[in-house]
């Protein structure tokens, strides 16, 4: 019998696990983050550090922008990716990913199927990354660590993120499909 | 009874799960929806919406990636 039809294989690696189990192990695994780093989950701010670290490779200087200007967040730029503990872990978030795919054999590279497909992820992840900034996190620092850590700032968010999804939503069918 | 392909290739949620609503409500009772996807989460929330709105489903797994849920409209 092939890996193919195994039984085991096809319900730990082939198929999606439950929503429940996800969540589950999520939970755990911020756990551990926030006591073995001190720092609640989050996931975007590192992008921004990520953002740094190539406009200073191209030549730029974020020395004097005010998000950068703390003493926290000039040593974590000065001591670089290998150093930050959120950049290895969002690299372990995209090497899992892949490795998960693989071991299902779903892996593909995907077309580009129109402008209009571009021009919506552009647009889309701009305004994320401006949102997640000037929200000091995305749906994991600000929603997910936020209503873990007993803040109510996490369901203020979680609030109007469901407006926004509405919002946005309404704009994809309208005016990208 | 006619058998119609949509072809969702390249497509992210909930993309293909809106053009599989609208297709499939064009369509005759009896007729098949064929939709093409490559996006994971499209091959659960497809079938599930079409099985809870009373269609016959099957997936088929294509290629690496690559899946057809098929669609017969029962009503």
């Amino acid at each position: 019998m092939g890996i193919k039809d195994n039984k085991y294989y096809k319900e730990w690696f082939k198929g999606a696990w439950p929503y429940l189990t996800g969540a589950i192990l999520l939970s755990l695994f911020q756990i551990v983050t926030l006591v073995t780093t001190g720092n609640p989950w989050g996931v975007s701010g590192v992008l921004a550090n990520w953002g740094a670290w190539i406009f200073e490779a191209v030549g730029g200087n974020v020395d004097k922008w005010y998000y950068f200007s703390s003493e926290g967040a000039q040593r974590t730029l000065e001591g670089g990716l290998l150093n930050h503990g959120g950049s290895i872990r969002n690299i372990g978030i995209i090497v899992g990913a892949l490795l998960a795919v693989l071991l299902a054999s779903g892996f593909k590279i995907k077309k580009i199927k129109s402008m209009k497909q571009v021009v919506a992820a552009v647009i889309g992840g701009l305004l994320m990354g401006y949102g997640a900034r000037i929200g000091f996190g995305c749906n994991i620092g600000a929603l997910y660590s936020g209503i873990a850590s007993f803040s109510l700032s996490g369901w203020v968010f979680g609030l109007f993120l469901f407006l926004g999804a509405i919002v946005g939503s309404k704009m994809l069918v309208k005016y990208f499909m | 009874m006619k058998e119609v392909e949509l072809d969702c290739y390249g497509e992210a949620c909930p993309v293909p799960l809106v053009k599989a609503q609208n297709k499939l409500k064009e369509m005759e009772v009896g007729d098949v929806l064929i939709v093409q996807i490559d996006h994971s989460c499209a091959m659960k929330n497809v079938p599930e919406w079409a099985r809870k709105e009373g269609h016959n489903v099957e997936v088929e797994e294509i290629d690496d990636g690559e899946w057809e849920v098929i669609i017969e409209k029962m009503k």
